[in-house]
């Protein structure tokens, strides 16, 4: 009788902890918010494939729908762009040192840089730009990572489709090794989907690390020889220490650049070394990424 | 603040009701990314204060606090129940409710669920720039449908949401109301095992809000269990055969929908203040003539509350 008034302050009577426990296992109820077995993260993963695939495809639709003429930007965009960089490094700076065909080798990296650098920067962002979703629909939250760096992929493919025309336009003889190209895209795909998971957990848990995403998108940029060629720029300087080549050449986006130039340009031959590096990184990080952010699940939503 | 426990025995005796969700000690924090201060207050002419103060001011935009959206909350919803959820705005209902429907992970605690939980918001958009019917796909394979059974349910949906040729537009373009009916509809496009409705009743016409009705007892009669969410205790008395009543966070009533009512309009309703004072006067009496007379009073003041 102490405790009336317009303000109560008890608890109504509840079971003890051991006791509800003890209730949801005889009923066979399932915990929420608890990160499943790996096992049955990748049964549930599976079951969702058909989601991820209409997300990827929504991702693409609403990205081009703003405007006028809609997809047809995914080509112009990176066109345009290529013109204005080969203005800037081809002609006015002058970075084509060593480069025979220097618009494939420009074009090439630039449209593989683009959803690199989207992966890294929206991919990491994923898990907060799409909290309402999260808090409204039940998946598994990898699919968010996987997806929205898929749908980068996706938009890209005109650019890609381009890149063999201008290979083509520009001289390149066409030989077997071109249909490795499709293939090395894919393996760079799988490189952004580590990138993505790794970094979105990351940003979830740190946002702050939201705020370096640009910093080292930016300076990506312009060490992993998008538009000049890292080798012939390591000869410029007088007996720099090997290791120094080795890191600019073979760390991830740098290799994932020469991955795809390979196939498509004669006067780089494909090498073994480049794709045994190129596949150890990218199912490395895609492997190392998957379970760090599936170690992660069941906290996502909640910041 | 007393806290009384079930008798196990007694609890697990009650007959073979089975439950569809077990919340254990269930608190949920955010945190929230802000440059407030976690308290205003302090001297101002104090030169300790004054320093901290400065402090203070530089630090401004920086930092983070946590809010304790649901503290501490505990009960066990069985199949078959209606359950009004009560509190007012930032009381946590809301947040409460995504955690059952294993939206919002539980800080601390545990929580079971029977099944599978949907979530009807109103606020809970899926895609706002891609098309009704893009959005109705996702959300019906996010709620486990395989397309085939999108494709065979897909003309029911479009009919329930009642939303015409907008179904090709985006659905930033969609009035409230509409975007409400399609979530309802795409919610409750199959039955699921608990149905978390958050004042999506609310918006719509009257006709809407009949059919959303008649579904959520068609749902509860499929041995679901419903759990609504609202301001409006009348709602919850008419639609609810069980009330929680969520204030600040923490659980403080949970039972028939009509007294847990009555004490939540006892502090915010209309009559709030004749109701402080009628509770001044109980504990005037209490001290000066003990509990029967208290007793009394308050059978007079409410003679169904059960004193």
């Amino acid at each position: 009788m102490t405790d009336i008034g317009p303000d109560p302050q008890y608890s109504p009577p509840h079971l003890p902890a051991a006791d509800a426990a003890a209730l949801a296992a005889r009923y066979g109820l399932t915990q929420a918010g608890v990160r499943p077995g790996l096992g049955a993260y990748l049964r549930d993963l599976w079951g969702y494939r058909h989601l991820m695939w209409a997300m990827a495809k929504g991702e693409f639709v609403a990205e081009n729908q703003d405007n006028h003429l809609g997809w047809l930007w995914s080509i112009l965009n990176p066109i345009l762009l290529g013109i204005s960089y080969y203005l800037i490094f081809g002609v006015l700076i002058g970075t084509r040192g060593g480069i025979d065909n220097f618009v494939s080798f420009l074009t090439i990296g630039l449209f593989v840089f683009i959803p690199i650098s989207l992966a890294l920067a929206s991919g990491t962002k994923v898990l907060l730009s799409k909290l309402k979703m999260i808090r409204s629909l039940t998946f598994p939250r990898v699919i968010l990572p996987l997806t929205v760096t898929l749908a980068h992929f996706v938009s890209a493919g005109p650019a890609f489709v381009v890149l063999v025309i201008i290979a083509l336009v520009s001289g390149e003889p066409v030989t077997l090794e071109w249909l490795l190209f499709p293939v090395a895209l894919l393996v760079v795909l799988v490189m952004c989907l580590g990138f993505a998971l790794i970094g979105s957990r990351i940003v979830h848990t740190v946002r702050d690390a939201a705020n370096l995403m640009p910093l080292i998108t930016r300076l990506l940029r312009y060490v992993s020889g998008v538009f000049f060629s890292i080798e012939a720029s390591i000869e410029r300087f007088d007996n720099p220490p090997e290791w120094v080549g080795h890191i600019l050449e073979y760390q991830p986006v740098a290799v994932a650049l020469t991955l795809v130039r390979e196939p498509m340009m004669a006067e780089y031959p494909v090498r073994w070394e480049t794709w045994a590096i190129a596949l150890a990184w990218s199912f490395g990080l895609f492997i190392v990424g998957f379970i760090f952010f599936w170690r992660g699940e069941g906290t996502y939503g909640r910041a | 603040m007393a806290e009384r426990e079930l008798d196990p025995v007694a609890a697990t005796a009650v007959d073979e009701r089975v439950p569809s969700v077990v919340a254990s000690h269930v608190s949920i924090t955010y945190r929230v990314f802000s440059p407030g201060r976690a308290e205003e207050t302090f001297d101002t002419d104090d030169e300790t204060s004054a320093i901290r103060r400065l402090v203070r001011r530089g630090s401004q935009g920086v930092g983070v606090r946590e809010v304790e959206a649901v503290k501490d909350v505990s009960f066990v919803a069985y199949r078959g129940e209606s359950i009004g959820v009560l509190g007012s705005n930032g009381s946590g209902k809301s947040t409460l409710l995504r955690t059952i429907a294993g939206l919002v992970p539980p800080t601390s605690g545990q929580l079971w669920i029977n099944g599978r939980a949907a979530l009807l918001g109103v606020n809970a958009v899926l895609m706002a720039r891609l098309s009704g019917r893009r959005n109705i796909w996702i959300g019906a394979l996010a709620m486990g449908l395989t397309p085939e059974e999108i494709r065979e349910k897909f003309d029911d949906i479009v009919a329930f949401a009642d939303i015409g040729d907008f179904i090709d537009l985006p659905m930033s373009s969609y009035s409230s109301g509409m975007a409400a009916r399609l979530r309802f509809a795409i919610s409750t496009c199959v039955v699921p095992d608990i149905l978390v409705v958050d004042e999506a009743l609310s918006t719509g016409d009257a006709q809407f809000r009949e059919r959303a009705n008649e579904r959520i007892t068609q749902i509860r009669e499929q041995a679901g269990t419903v759990f609504l969410v609202s301001h409006n205790p009348g709602a919850i008395a008419s639609m609810c055969d069980r009330a929680l009543w969520i204030d600040r966070g923490r659980l403080l009533a949970d039972g028939k929908p009509y007294p847990v009512a009555g004490l939540y309009t006892r502090k915010y309703g209309q009559h709030r203040h004749i109701w402080r004072e009628r509770y001044a006067e109980v504990h005037r009496v209490i001290e000066e003539q003990g509990l029967e007379a208290a007793r009394d009073l308050l059978r007079r003041y409410e003679p169904e509350g059960g004193w």
